[in-house]
């Protein structure tokens, strides 16, 4: 079963904090999250400026309801860290995440930090990403290195295929080991894995809509609940990729309904032919062409996903209230400001 | 720091003088002169004579030379072929760290008989059972001297009782791990490519240059070469294209300028060019230089052989 996210973090925009018109049209993109960029998007020589735009720009990016979530430099970890652990940050990305003790390090920063600022103890997250082989080779020391530690993947992308030495979208699944691996490590430890099934992507593009739906379903369908993307012709695909659909909805109250039945006759399991259910009815199995079949097992296991998948709408619909409300705040105050 | 381009290495029987004799025109930027696996036992002693003379010949057209020992005759086998010609040995059926720790001292001693610079030989671990995928990483971290590792998949493929065959890749998770750990310790790895696995004697030039193309993407940095006609098309798969280094270059201009302009992200040929780009497109114009380099190195080594060759040299073994 998927594990639950304490914040949802369906899609998220990277963006470097030194570009003003980002960080200022950030706030209405959509997105569960923001994740404010000091690492490869900034310049060497910027790297001071754009330390010091972020504790101002927690504000500015998560007025829409987003979370603020920013990448800091694994080589400038301590200096990063003191610059952006600020009241409103929700989560620290952690890059190249390489051994134990580099969280280790991490984690009693931040908990000095959060003394010092008066943030709750122990709300700072960190998102350990995992981008080189010695990486991959060390994930589960990583990932339980901190209780902190709640969004953890990687295991492909630029970094990885360098430090591989290979060429990315070449069409086949390159990083299949290390996905797997990390994603292991991370449900090993109960931590959320940060990862997408494979599916071929030749073209590299960072703004496909519809290669950003499909890869949001597929990964929902893997029981993974983390996307995030560069470009904001991504996000309402994702969301929408990462939401269950009403069939999908219908069929899981149809599966807890034939499990109820099941449960009073004392058996623990039926096949049902769902060809022969009445297609009118609500709810209602998916049809028998779907991706789940015609015959399907009711069980206490087909039960317990009908239940997380429910559970997951509620919270995704919670999720999407909270920031069209966040929005509307935003937008009540615009125009009570504006002249006439 | 200089880079090892060992992109493939041509296996030959010692037993076969034939090709031990013909390997160095393969342009092989390696040859493996087979000990083991078609040198019967009772020929070892014989084979063994003219050893360190095939070690040499098989090295003339710039080529560096391996000898697979037999994993029970490492001493012999190595004292036999050692000499100036000699790159390494390749280890085979290695399963634990102790057995290349034992190949190290061997070589180490012979080294020292010998005059050979202390340290220089290399042991290449040759993976041919689950243990020795699950110890990966005590295995090729148990010498200096391993520079490379390489899965032998029909070996692995005994050993498990698996049937190889094109439609279905069992080495998915060997040879992941395999890339993964190797990379993580700074060892090579080399192999082939599913469905590489299950191929033998001569292959279309094409098939071949998409099969080392998917093994180069998987991670490997060289694969072994069971017939000569693979060697152009593997070298060349390693080779970064033309293409590839005039993307690549454009890529380090457009990368140049965006840092002019004050940011590290822009957009190229519709991706993104951010830093991790930019240090690939350094690696992929390094690695070109280094083909080019190696190839030249061989070229000269050729030509050097060709000039000299005596077609009186006795067919040895």
């Amino acid at each position: 079963m998927a594990s639950t996210p304490r914040r949802l973090k369906r899609s998220g925009l990277t963006m470097p904090v030194v570009t003003p018109r980002f960080i200022n049209n950030a706030w209405h993109r959509g997105c569960d999250y923001i994740n404010m960029d000091l690492e490869d998007s900034v310049p060497p020589r910027l790297k001071d400026v754009a330390r010091n735009l972020i504790r101002e720009s927690i504000s500015v990016v998560n007025k829409g309801g987003a979370d603020a979530v920013c990448r800091i430099n694994h080589d400038l970890m301590e200096a990063d860290l003191n610059a952006v652990v600020w009241p409103g940050l929700m989560m620290v990305n952690y890059p190249k995440a390489e051994y134990a003790h580099e969280i280790q390090r991490m984690d009693g920063i931040i908990t000095r930090l959060e003394a010092e600022r008066g943030i709750r103890p122990g709300t700072v997250e960190i998102g350990a990403n995992i981008e080189t082989a010695v990486g991959v080779a060390n994930a589960y020391e990583i990932v339980t290195a901190s209780s902190r530690v709640m969004d953890f993947g990687g295991a492909s992308g630029y970094d990885m295929s360098r430090d591989l030495g290979v060429e990315m979208f070449v069409g086949f699944d390159q990083f299949v080991y290390g996905k797997g691996e990390v994603e292991l490590a991370a449900r090993a430890a109960g931590r959320e894995p940060h990862a997408v099934p494979f599916t071929p992507n030749i073209t590299g593009s960072v703004s496909d809509p519809d290669r950003a739906f499909a890869e949001a379903d597929a990964a929902r369908k893997c029981g993974f609940r983390i996307g995030g993307g560069l470009h904001p012709a991504v996000v309402e695909p994702q969301i929408r990729g990462f939401a269950a659909t009403d069939d999908e909805i219908s069929d899981a109250m149809w599966v807890l309904q034939e499990y109820r039945k099941l449960d009073r006759t004392g058996e623990t399991w039926v096949q049902v032919d769902v060809a022969s259910v009445d297609r009118e009815g609500s709810p209602r199995p998916m049809a028998a062409d779907s991706y789940l079949g015609r015959h399907r097992v009711i069980d206490r296991y087909e039960a317990a996903r009908a239940e997380e998948l429910l559970q997951w709408r509620s919270r995704c619909q919670e999720r999407d209230q909270e920031k069209a409300e966040a929005v509307a705040r935003v937008n009540a105050a615009e125009a009570a400001e504006s002249p006439g | 720091m200089s880079i090892l381009v060992r992109r493939s290495n041509l296996v030959v029987p010692a037993v076969q003088s034939r090709m031990v004799v013909r390997s160095w025109t393969r342009h092989a930027d390696a040859v493996t002169v087979d000990l083991q696996d078609g040198t019967p036992a009772a020929e070892l002693a014989r084979v063994r004579e003219t050893l360190r003379q095939s070690v040499a010949l098989a090295g003339k057209g710039g080529a560096q030379v391996f000898v697979r020992v037999n994993a029970d005759f490492v001493y012999a086998d190595s004292n036999a072929a050692i000499g100036p010609a000699l790159t390494g040995i390749v280890l085979p059926g290695v399963e634990a760290a102790d057995q290349v720790a034992e190949a190290d001292a061997i070589l180490a001693d012979l080294e020292k008989i010998h005059g050979v610079t202390r340290g220089s030989l290399e042991i290449t671990p040759s993976i041919e059972t689950a243990a020795g995928i699950w110890h990966i990483r005590e295995i090729i971290t148990a010498s200096p001297r391993v520079r490379q590792v390489g899965i032998d998949e029909a070996a692995l493929a005994a050993s498990l009782g698996i049937t190889q065959s094109s439609e279905h890749d069992a080495f998915v998770f060997a040879r992941g791990r395999l890339c993964i750990e190797a990379t993580a310790a700074g060892v090579q790895p080399i192999a082939v490519a599913d469905p590489m696995g299950v191929q033998t004697g001569q292959i279309s030039h094409e098939t071949m240059t998409q099969i080392a193309t998917d093994s180069r993407n998987l991670g490997f940095k060289g694969m072994v070469c069971g017939h000569p006609s693979w060697i152009d098309p593997v070298n060349e798969a390693y080779t970064p294209t033309e293409s590839l280094v005039d993307y690549y270059t454009q890529v380090r201009e457009v990368f140049a300028q965006a840092l002019a302009a004050g940011t590290a992200a822009a957009p190229f040929a519709g991706r993104m060019i951010d830093v991790p780009v930019d240090e690939w497109a350094k690696d992929v114009l390094a690695m070109s230089a280094a083909c080019a380099a190696r190839d030249a190195e061989k070229q000269a080594a050729l030509a050097a052989a060709e000039a000299s060759f005596d077609s009186s040299i006795p067919v040895i073994g």
